[in-house]
């Protein structure tokens, strides 16, 4: 069963595999649907109301913050150590814990999936991706890569079970990678794809490796013994990949 | 540690070159000339006032303010260079890390030497590690699939993104 949600300023598209009862489905996609909503409600820094909101205008303390908050606000300090600054939650100013929080809530929303009974799903959240099980036709998960010049193609397709998908390009939204050593829009690579266990996580280094420019490169090979795989393309259309990219046949 | 200066870095052998060339040039101006791959200071802008480098060598001279520990530094020698070994900061480029150091005696450079991080954790962005990604050029397709990873998009433009498309096949 499928389902495309408008949420958090963008599209999440929820796909379920798995042989079971329709209004059984349904109420699974109507439980993802609303922990994304109220993840938005809770994280966005473009509502007013919002925890983050709140603790930007220092309304309230870390210490009075959610055990969610509290979470994200140390793996986005986890995160910044890891990827020497490069990962950045205040890389524009204030508190912004965008970058993590839409990966980790799908990553919570897949294991939630998985717990009520839905093994086989692919859950992408405007380009990052998490897949578990295989796809309806029992094989595993089909994800292409989008061509980074071409918005029509593919520049890799990948065969993947229970992996995390993340792409990071300057191709979308113009110049809003930004390098946080420099504070210059983001240059050198064009397209960082990162594979792995964990969606937060994948997202997160994509993002670090696109804002490193091409000294990226380096730092995604020392990943690869942690279990995170990845593509990337530079500005010229150099295309490297991990030895290990699950590469569909 | 790791500054922006990586474009400009060649291959741990251009890097050697650059030295060795400048070494057998004109020693005073190895630290001073030599470009951001071996910016032995690494810390430009960020050095204490106290550490810039003094009349006696070229203005452009950032990367000869060495952060070296202080317990390395000798007298300083007749061209200004003080004696010690002085190690740039590790400098990443697409090849790995490199760090650069130099061997002041008697005010002169008497060895330069650029190497790799051995340790076990920089050991993985070696050459070997660089070298573990396959490069070639980018390829374009259409296949078959069940969802497309991409930069990400907004509400707006999703509409005429792939994964609309293939969202809409599956309505």
């Amino acid at each position: 069963m499928h389902h495309a949600e408008h949420v958090m300023g963008t599209v999440v598209s929820i796909d379920l595999a798995d042989d079971l009862p329709a209004p059984v489905l349904r109420a699974m996609i109507g439980d993802v649907c609303s922990w994304l909503h109220e993840v938005d409600r809770r994280f966005s820094t473009y509502r007013d109301d919002s925890e983050v909101s709140r603790l930007r205008r220092r309304e309230i303390d870390v210490s009075d913050c959610s055990a969610d908050l509290r979470h994200v606000l140390e793996a986005c300090a986890d995160l910044w150590r890891e990827t020497d600054g490069y990962f950045d939650a205040y890389a524009a100013g204030p508190l912004d814990p965008s970058g993590y929080v839409k990966g980790w809530s799908v990553e919570v929303a897949s294991a939630r999936l998985a717990e009520a009974g839905s093994v086989n799903h692919c859950l992408n959240a405007g380009g990052d991706i998490r897949a578990r099980g295989l796809s309806a036709k029992g094989e595993p998960w089909r994800v292409g890569i989008r061509h980074p010049w071409e918005p029509d193609k593919l520049s890799w397709v990948l065969a993947v079970t229970d992996r995390a998908v993340a792409t990071s390009g300057i191709y979308e939204r113009g110049d809003h990678v930004f390098n946080p050593r420099t504070r210059e829009p983001a240059h050198g690579l064009r397209s960082v794809t990162v594979v792995g266990p964990d969606l937060a996580l994948t997202d997160a280094y994509a993002t670090a490796a696109l804002a490193m420019g091409e000294a990226g490169l380096a730092w995604l090979a020392k990943l690869t013994p942690e279990g995170y795989e990845s593509a990337a393309v530079t500005d010229d259309g150099r295309a490297f990949t991990s030895s290990g990219l699950p590469t569909a046949a | 540690m790791r500054r922006s200066t990586a474009a400009a870095v060649g291959t741990l052998t251009g890097a050697a070159l650059i030295v060795g060339v400048r070494l057998s040039v004109s020693a005073p101006a190895v630290p001073a000339a030599a470009p951001p791959a071996v910016d032995l200071a690494g810390s430009g802008q960020d050095a204490p006032p106290s550490k810039k480098p003094s009349g006696k060598k070229p203005s452009n001279s950032d990367s000869s303010d060495a952060d070296a520990d202080s317990s390395s530094e000798g007298a300083a020698g007749g061209t200004g260079l003080k004696n010690g070994i002085f190690k740039g900061t590790a400098v990443k480029n697409p090849y790995g890390t490199i760090q650069v150091s130099i061997r002041v005696e008697g005010g002169k450079i008497t060895a330069a030497d650029a190497t790799y991080p051995t340790t076990a954790d920089s050991a993985t962005i070696n050459p070997p590690a660089i070298a573990s990604l396959k490069q070639s050029t980018v390829q374009s397709q259409s296949a078959d699939v069940d969802a497309v990873s991409g930069a990400t998009f907004t509400s707006e433009s999703y509409v005429k993104s792939l994964q609309a498309a293939i969202d809409k096949a599956n309505a």
